[in-house]
């Protein structure tokens, strides 16, 4: 009975706080209604700030709402505060006693600011108050103005840190959506570039901006990208991971679907292929899809440079890309398994080296690229005048005592260093870290059955990739399905004036971006 | 139009080229050069693998012609345009049956070759059913994929095999290849006859043309890629025959993975060059495998309208294994291939043959 009655009674306070917001949705035609509706709304914090003034010559009673802080109050001071007061005295202008003529004048001749436009919910106004806006509500009236006034401190436009370039533009995104947005905008001055808004998060509502260039960008896959932007229902996203997580193919895959970066650079090269970026406000990551395998190992120096030094050092990256992967497990398939493989005089070295080492080859890898990872991430949360430190100690303990103590064989040693360096100098951090699982998988099936295990494992994953999809691109892209035209750009980058084509497998509208044979012809 | 919409499935001229050598390399060529020498003298098997060459060309466009006839339709939904009911039925047990002992063939033979170059010591239950595991996760995959992987895949075991043809240069002498034509009628028909079993399993592209989104240039593609066949198994019969003389070809058991192990690689980077060898193909013969795993699923959810993928595979895949353990010796999984031989004969060039003159004569499909 008690369970009945308990139910009865919460459906009945739900009731009561349907109509609370029913009771909420207008704009009262009394200002001090509205003022205590809003403030109690939102209990009344101290940052809220309602200014009630009286219109010029006349006596209509009106309030500005704003938040300190996330409003710009120097604009407010400056600005509206003083056309409200005293600039409507002295024009010409006649303000009617009349309310409901009074807001179409403020409009159209009173206030100053640019942004400006009416609304009458008071959901309306609570987000444009929340998010820095100031409002304006005047007695009588049950419409409110919301005055764009967003204003707050933001942190300067820096070089990122998470992608080092030796050549190229210095700046990098920051937080602030509208800045980035800026960043995006000043390298295409297409009219075409098409930025489409979205609010993500329940309670926080934040602004998300998906950018692409109408006329080269598959019409397919703008469509699916915005689909699935609207499906995002997350309490808040701090950062574009969660949207990333939201939107990717497949969240049982090691490969990242979605890439991520700082560079604003890239972003519009991606968008000039025909792909899309997410911008999402409070995050200086910017989210670019779909992506392919070739794309995670391209960087944007590869371009910058002359295309010989960008075709080496890119085939330097799928060189090292594969040593991340396979070395160790092929050291351990070798020793373990396959020691006739060997060239004898090596062979003979490795086992005068191991001899003293009490563990199989698998333990042994398994050990130090254990505490190989462990130094990485100990190096990444080491506030930053300790974090050498750790580089010494974990130069010492892997280099020297391990060694020493007789855990480890020197050449595993090397095996490790060399896989280190490798995983370094992929340009993707994302797709590095997809690597590192791997390369755990291959040990495993290496310590369990040699070569054998390691080409099945090989065989699993292409099968993987090649059922893999990024927004409906398969991710195995120009490999297979195969694009021949696109390999002119993939392990090779070729001389700028052969790239006369965007992409074939983005399938973009416009495919050529220009004349190969300069302007004139 | 455009030729590759997002998300299709769907497949182009290309992966129809591509499919074609990959199913057809895998374990054939391994022995291949021993049974063409064992059948004629010096470098006359060239002569008979030339021919058998053709004839596999011959039916490879009979096959990909009947097939492009009907575009989108996958064998067993034309099959019953052309001939009566029970017909169907019978030919799909056949073809079922073909492809899942042709399945369980390969993975015998990767588990037995496994065991002879890789490992000596792990029994082959355990190596065949890793390989089998393998190949059940690329069929419960996307058809398109598996079609994929073919092109992922065969660019690695062409350069791998053409580099043990090039390796072998400075052992290669001759001499070993004269005289010329010296062998008789019977020895030449025999190596015609082997080398064609060696080329089978273009019966894939009855089921395959039906993903093509231009089935026309399907004929064109199928021919194309089983010339690259032909011209692979020259190169390696040659290079054999070069190195070994047709008398210690004849009595090798895989001359193809022998010629790897004369490597000697340049800077001693490392040793053993058949282990590496033998390690990359086994990509060529899990595109093998996997395809005709795939061919079974097909055949037996034709059957069994009802049956899911994922059921199929399931119901398939053990009894695959049973019959790769079957065979208790190697001269009995050697009689297993026969047995591959003789009935691909009759899936992949007597149906086919006979279906296309029907459509011909009755004028079904587009002509």
């Amino acid at each position: 009975m008690k369970f009945l009655f308990g139910r009865k009674g919460f459906s009945k306070s739900q009731a009561k706080q349907q109509s609370n917001e029913d009771f909420y949705i207008g704009i009262f035609k009394d200002l001090e209604k509205n003022i205590n509706n809003i403030q109690s709304s939102m209990h009344s914090p101290n940052d809220l700030i309602v200014r009630k003034i009286k219109l010029g010559t006349t006596d209509v009673k009106c309030a500005l709402f704003f938040i300190d802080g996330l409003a710009d109050s120097e604009l407010i001071n400056h600005q509206v505060l003083p056309s409200l007061l005293f600039e409507v005295k002295k024009s010409d202008i006649h303000l009617s006693a009349l309310p409901e003529e009074i807001l179409e004048v403020l409009i159209e001749k009173v206030v100053s600011n640019s942004e400006i436009k009416r609304a009458n919910t008071f959901d309306e106004l609570s987000l444009a108050l929340l998010s820095g806006d100031t409002i304006l509500l005047i007695d009588g009236l049950t419409d409110g103005l919301i005055i764009g006034s967003r204003g707050w401190e933001n942190r300067s436009i820096e070089e990122p840190l998470s992608e080092g370039l030796i050549r190229g533009p210095r700046d990098g995104f920051i937080e602030n959506l509208r800045t980035n947005i800026i960043l995006i905008r000043r390298r295409i001055k297409d009219p075409n570039l098409r930025l489409t808004s979205f609010k993500i998060g329940r309670r926080s509502k934040r602004d998300l901006v998906m950018a692409h260039i109408e006329g080269i960008a598959n019409p397919a896959l703008v469509k699916e990208a915005k689909r699935r932007l609207e499906t995002v229902d997350l309490d808040d996203a701090p950062e574009s991971g969660y949207i990333e997580q939201w939107i990717e193919d497949n969240f049982l895959s090691p490969f990242p679907q979605l890439m991520h970066t700082e560079r604003p650079d890239k972003v519009v090269s991606s968008l000039l292929e025909g792909k899309i970026a997410i911008i999402l406000d409070g995050t200086p990551f910017v989210l670019i899809a779909p992506v392919t395998f070739g794309n995670t190992l391209q960087s944007p120096e590869d371009y910058y440079e002359r295309w010989m030094v960008g075709t080496l050092i890119r085939i330097l990256r799928y060189i090292g890309a594969f040593i991340a992967v396979f070395l160790p497990s092929i050291y351990i398939a070798l020793v373990s398994y396959h020691p006739g493989m060997i060239p004898s005089k090596l062979a003979f070295s490795i086992a005068a080296t191991r001899e003293g080492v009490p563990f199989p080859a698998f333990i042994e890898a398994f050990l130090m690229e254990f505490t190989m990872e462990m130094l990485r991430e100990a190096g990444i949360r080491l506030p930053r005048p300790i974090g050498q430190t750790i580089g010494i100690v974990g130069g010492l303990v892997i280099g020297e005592s391990a060694v020493r103590a007789g855990i480890v064989s020197p050449i595993m040693v090397i095996v490790v260093a060399i896989t280190a360096v490798a995983s370094f100098s992929l340009p993707s951090y994302s797709f590095s870290i997809s690597l590192r699982i791997l390369r755990f998988v291959f040990m495993l099936s290496a310590g369990f059955f040699g070569l054998y295990g390691i080409i099945l494992t090989y065989i699993m994953i292409n099968i993987h990739l090649v059922n893999l999809k990024s927004f409906g691109v398969p991710y195995s892209a120009p490999f297979a399905p195969n694009f021949l035209r696109d390999w002119r750009d993939l392990v090779i980058r070729s001389p700028i004036f052969y790239l006369s084509k965007r992409p074939k497998y983005m399938q973009t509208d416009d495919k050529v971006r220009f004349n190969k044979e300069g302007e004139s012809s | 139009m455009r030729s590759l919409e997002y998300g299709d499935e769907e497949v182009g001229a290309k992966e129809i080229m591509f499919a074609v050598p990959s199913m057809v390399i895998g374990i054939g060529i391994l022995f291949l050069p021993r049974s063409l020498a064992n059948e004629t003298n010096f470098y006359d098997g060239a002569v008979s693998l030339l021919i058998g060459g053709f004839l596999a060309v011959f039916f490879t466009w009979v096959n990909a012609k009947l097939a492009s006839k009907f575009p989108g339709k996958p064998l067993f939904s034309f099959v019953p345009l052309l001939v009566p009911k029970p017909v169907v039925f019978v030919l799909k047990m056949i073809l079922t049956v073909h492809a899942m002992i042709l399945a369980a063939y390969e993975v015998r033979m990767i588990a037995e070759i496994a065991k002879q170059y890789l490992f000596d010591q792990t029994p082959v239950e355990v190596l065949s059913v890793l390989f089998l595991l393998v190949v059940v996760y690329a069929v419960s995959g996307s058809r398109v994929g598996i079609l994929r992987l073919n092109i992922l895949f065969l660019p690695i075991i062409y350069c791998v095999a053409l580099a043990i043809s090039f390796m072998n240069i400075a052992y290669f002498d001759y001499h070993n290849l004269f005289p010329v034509l010296t062998t008789d009628w019977n020895g030449y028909v025999a190596g015609i006859k082997q080398s064609f079993f060696s080329m089978q399993g273009f019966a894939i592209l009855l089921f395959y043309i039906a993903l093509m989104n231009k089935p026309k240039e399907a004929p064109k593609a199928a021919v194309k890629g089983m010339g690259m066949v032909i011209l692979l198994y020259l190169v390696l019969f040659t290079t054999c025959i070069g190195v070994f003389s047709n008398d210690s070809t004849s009595t090798m058991v895989f001359p193809t993975i022998e010629l790897a192990k004369e490597i000697q690689v340049p800077g001693g980077f490392f040793e053993r060059f058949e282990s590496l060898f033998f390690t990359i193909w086994i990509m060529a013969i899990f595109n093998t495998a996997a395809m005709s795993l795939d061919m079974t699923v097909i055949s037996l959810r034709s059957m069994f309208k009802k049956l899911k993928k994922k059921n199929a595979i399931i119901i398939i895949s053990p009894m695959v294994y049973l019959i790769c353990m079957y065979p208790q010796s190697f001269i009995e999984i050697m009689g297993f291939g026969k047995i591959i031989s003789y009935s691909g004969v009759l899936v992949a060039i007597i149906l086919p043959s006979i279906l296309l003159i029907i459509a011909k004569i009755r004028r079904i499909g587009e002509s």
